[in-house]
């Protein structure tokens, strides 16, 4: 992966990648100027200009690897509007990179948001947020730019609109969402910042900014601290413990249109892309900064699954798993091996096409019945067909369960720690750790998902339900194109998807596992055939519906159903995990909530010094200058 | 392909595994009898029980709740437990196929079973169902760290390797993996991972007929309920052999087939003999005696693993 890029430029990828970033860009500022009365007329208008980005991004996945300086073009430009080169030698700043790494996610990105935006145009709670298509434009925009730029300070330019845009997205008017709002602004931005001082770290021990001309050993305590200083950044951006706080919030209080679109795919793929950049192209991992990776990736996957799985309201506890499975991938390029990169990416891919899918299916239900409590739903399936098959397929994919996609990425992450065990140093001789770990938040991931699917869409209706009908089409056909692409991946796995898309990435690699994933869905198809076949052989007469038999009882008598939130009860009556998971609920863990608690502290201890005594102020003044002064001189 | 179809559906895929599952299940069943100074079934009962349910009997669907995931579940579930006993017989059987699993995947497919009888009987809309599923999601999380650990000291033992083949031959050409003490200490863990993958007495509180009425079966009747059941007689083989094979040397060629049978016979006389002599535990005594104790024990063994013991 760490080849060095030929400066090459071709004319036609060129205007595509200025297109790319410039088009979303302008349309947005555009849309500024149109009312929100037509918001119908936005909305075709950012369709159409996303259309026209995801053309562009498939014609600039087709074409070479290489890199664009667009320093002449500036220069040109400014020669012939002001006819002096007014930004002098700023152009030199705009250099991108086009290789397997940056197509893949400006394509993926392009994919992601046609079907965000198509599903956004009839739902509903999207008239919340002001300006949702302006907003939603400038994110394309600049995340194409941060894919995409070469330069480190082109790249948190970008990188740093984006969080303005992710607070923007939030409808922010009441008590709760403003705060959740507040504290997303408040993490990133101060992530942005931990990871500008490392940027400038990193220019001052290479003398360069280009990504692609960057390769440091970690070996001593300033180039650490530059790694660990960019980790923050992306590890932030993409919602892992213990920077991961924003991510439920966030998910609770917007609506599904911008929680699909930031923190479940487009946070993802940025945070995860950049942690790619660090761990492959900037720096050189030692044995410690894997074994630090490996132990961030457990604990994120583990804290946040069993916060998850406590959750009654479901948009909160898909936002503990946005956080979660994001330890996959950081355990992925933990591994340092050709096998687990290719598995974080995959990991990420995957995740962000069934997060974003379950985000927009959570949209539709809290759209058709206006509840967000697990326990106040029940029995959809029937009425909601679609979006209950594309929740389940998504749910199966998250857990792991064969052979969806998301078992294949895991299946090759495991693979990968297998093989990582087998090396020397600490962090392989504690490969069964990371490995027994993943393995059990893919179990409890499941078991939170049965609480999910359980108690929304099965088990028994509520009267009051009985109205439900499905969400219009515009909404359902995106989850449903979702959850074909968690299906063909997952079935195509090994034979089409890895070998096409991920291997031009980070190069040739063997898998040391076994599984046929085509072959096995094929069964998968038999065997359900099979089965439906014998039950009609079996005839209709033998099918007969009644009641359920409950002991005697009815559920009237026995009051509701059981219900979903206290399926995981128990576990929380044991004595040391009922104190943890008190503690957390009380956010007693969170980073924000700690250091505000450590900010407001100083701040009263430097109020004291606030007396209001103007001769007190003055000798303040003095002693700072009579300070300064000495260490000038 | 029509060949991989033969191994998938007849052999050593679906009919065999049924078959060999129903007859343990009559040996288990027989067992049980003579511990309770009973006569026990004929040997053919568990064919009886099968194609009684498959071709006489009549399914109530239940009124309220998604008949349709209500019906598939069961499928998912026998097709999960055919692939994986397929992923684990044809190397036990030494038959060199195009398509293989390695023991992630076996592990992966092993879940699948309890997780479609746990969507199907949230299907159901019964709340006792639920009541059922929820506990053996939980019971679920409990096993499958130990479960797992048991599979990673496995691999261990063969040096970092994870496909059944070379798992299978390291023991042959070595000694089996049960002829050391770590080897000894998975086996328990192993067997009582069975055991409460099977819910077998004392860890059949999803099903616990007499609180719950069979909990997470209680809506099934007439052909979901036999496919259910077919489930449970291939799991009731495969299991076993999963166990012979990662830990007790799995099968030589020629006679050692016998020897094979015996081991497996043995491995099911514990699991039988076990459930037999214990009442059933609480789901949250379960978890932690797999949470705690079982985990314990095998981390014992890994580290004496380490220490080449």
């Amino acid at each position: 992966m760490n080849e060095p890029l030929a400066i090459l430029a071709e004319p036609s990828a060129c205007w595509m990648l200025q297109m790319l970033i410039m088009i979303p860009l302008a349309a947005g500022l555009l849309l500024f100027l149109v009312p929100e009365r037509f918001r119908m007329a936005k909305g075709i208008l950012a369709m159409a200009v996303t259309l026209y980005a995801g053309y562009l991004s498939l014609g600039l996945y087709t074409s070479a690897k290489q890199m664009i300086m667009q320093g002449e073009t500036v220069r040109q430009g400014c020669l012939t509007l002001f006819d002096f080169d007014l930004l002098q030698k700023a152009g030199e700043y705009l250099t991108f990179t086009v290789d397997g790494l940056s197509k893949l996610i400006v394509l993926f990105v392009s994919i992601l948001a046609i079907l965000i935006l198509l599903y956004t145009i009839v739902y509903n709670r999207t008239a919340k947020v002001p300006g949702y298509y302006q907003w939603f434009l400038i994110t394309l925009g600049c995340t194409y730019g941060a894919v995409l730029s070469d330069n480190l300070i082109l790249f948190i330019m970008f990188w740093g609109i984006l969080g303005i845009t992710l607070y923007k997205l939030i409808p922010g008017r009441d008590e709760e969402s403003s705060a959740a709002a507040k504290k997303t602004m408040i993490l990133i931005g101060a992530s942005d910042t931990i990871m500008l001082l490392g940027i400038a770290l990193l220019w001052r021990l290479t003398d360069t900014l280009s990504i692609n001309g960057i390769s440091l050993e970690t070996n001593n305590i300033l180039t650490v601290t530059a790694f660990l200083a960019l980790l923050v950044g992306s590890f932030t951006k993409a919602g892992a413990f213990p920077f991961h706080s924003w991510v439920p919030d966030y998910a609770t209080n917007a609506p599904a249109s911008s929680s699909a679109l930031l923190p479940a795919s487009l946070d993802k793929l940025l945070g995860i892309y950049f942690l790619a950049r660090i761990t492959n192209d900037l720096f050189i991992m030692t044995q410690g900064i894997k074994l630090t990776m490996l132990i961030i990736g457990v604990i994120t996957i583990i804290t946040a699954v069993l916060m998850a799985l406590m959750q009654h309201d479901y948009k909160r506890l898909l936002g503990y798993h946005a956080v979660s499975q994001v330890g996959y991938m950081i355990v992925g390029f933990g591994l340092g091996s050709l096998v687990g990169i290719a598995a974080g990416l995959f990991h990420m891919i995957n995740n962000a096409l069934y997060k974003s899918g379950l985000f927009l299916a959570a949209g539709a239900v809290e759209q058709r019945t206006g509840k967000s409590d697990i326990s106040d739903l029940g029995g959809l399936s029937g009425a909601m067909p679609v979006t209950f098959v594309a929740s389940l397929i998504f749910a199966m994919s998250i857990s792991g369960v064969p052979p969806f996609n998301g078992f294949a990425s895991k299946w090759m992450i495991y693979q990968g720690i297998i093989d990582f065990g087998a090396g020397d140093g600490i962090a392989s001789s504690l490969w069964i750790v990371w490995l027994g770990l993943a393995v059990l938040g893919s179990a409890l991931t499941l078991a939170s998902f049965i609480k999910f699917i359980g108690g929304i869409f099965l088990g028994r209706r509520e009267p009051w339900l009985d109205k439900i009908r499905e969400v219009p089409f515009l909404m359902w056909a995106p989850m449903a194109i979702l959850a074909l692409f968690c299906v063909l991946f997952g079935v195509f796995a090994t034979e089409v998807v890895i070998p096409r898309l991920f291997t031009p990435v980070v190069g040739a690699f063997t898998f040391n596992g076994l599984w046929s994933s085509s072959f096995v869905s094929l069964l998968v198809l038999i065997s359900i055939i099979l089965g439906l076949l014998i039950y009609l052989a079996a005839g209709k007469k033998k099918f007969r519906t009644e009641e359920s038999f409950i002991g005697g009882e009815t559920v009237e008598k026995l009051g509701a159903s059981y219900p979903a939130p206290e399926f995981y009860k128990t576990f929380t009556e044991f004595g040391l995990f009922s104190k943890i998971y008190k503690r957390a609920e009380a956010k007693a863990f969170d980073i924000y909530d700690l250091s505000k608690g450590a900010v407001l502290w100083l701040s009263e201890r430097l109020s004291s010094a606030h007396t209001g005594v103007l001769p007190g102020y003055v000798i303040w003044v003095c002693a700072g200058l009579i300070i300064m002064l000495l260490i000038m001189i | 392909m029509a060949v991989y179809l033969f191994y998938f559906l007849i052999f050593p895929g679906l009919l065999f595994m049924a078959v060999a599952g129903a007859l343990l299940s009559w040996y288990d069943r027989k067992i049980t009898a003579r511990v309770q100074f009973r006569k026990g079934p004929p040997l053919l009962q568990p064919f009886y029980d099968f194609f009684k349910l498959l071709l006489v009997k009549e399914s109530i669907l239940p009124k309220h709740g998604s008949r349709s995931v209500f019906l598939i579940a069961p499928l998912l579930g026998v097709f999960g437990a055919a692939m994986a006993g397929l992923f684990i017989l044809l190397p036990l059987f030494d038959i060199e196929t195009g398509f293989r699993g390695d023991i992630i995947v076996i592990f992966y497919l092993l879940t699948l079973p309890s997780f479609s009888y746990i969507i199907g009987s949230l299907a159901s809309g019964n709340p006792l169902a639920a009541v059922g599923a929820s506990r053996e999601m939980k019971l679920i999380i409990s096993y499958e760290l130990t479960f797992l650990l048991v599979v990673a000291a496995v691999i261990m033992k063969s040096g970092q390797q994870f496909d059944m083949n070379s798992i299978i031959e390291t023991q042959q050409t070595g000694r089996p993996f049960i002829g050391s003490i770590s080897g000894v200490l998975l086996f328990v863990a192993g067997v009582f991972c069975i055991q409460a993958k099977l819910a077998l007495v004392p860890f059949d509180m999803p099903e616990a007929e007499t609180e719950l009425a069979s909990g997470i079966y209680i809506e099934y009747s007439g052909p979901p309920y036999a496919m259910i059941k077919l489930a449970k007689y291939i799991m009731f083989f495969i299991l076993p052999a999963f166990l012979v094979a990662i830990l007790l040397n799995g099968m030589n060629p020629g006679i050692n087939i016998i020897w094979f049978i015996l081991k497996i016979l043995g491995v099911v006389l514990l699991l039988t003999l076990i459930r037999n002599t214990n009442p059933r535990l609480k789901i949250k005594q379960a978890s932690g005696f797999f949470l705690i104790w079982m985990n314990l024990l095998v981390v014992v063994a890994i580290v004496l693993i380490a220490f080449g013991l």
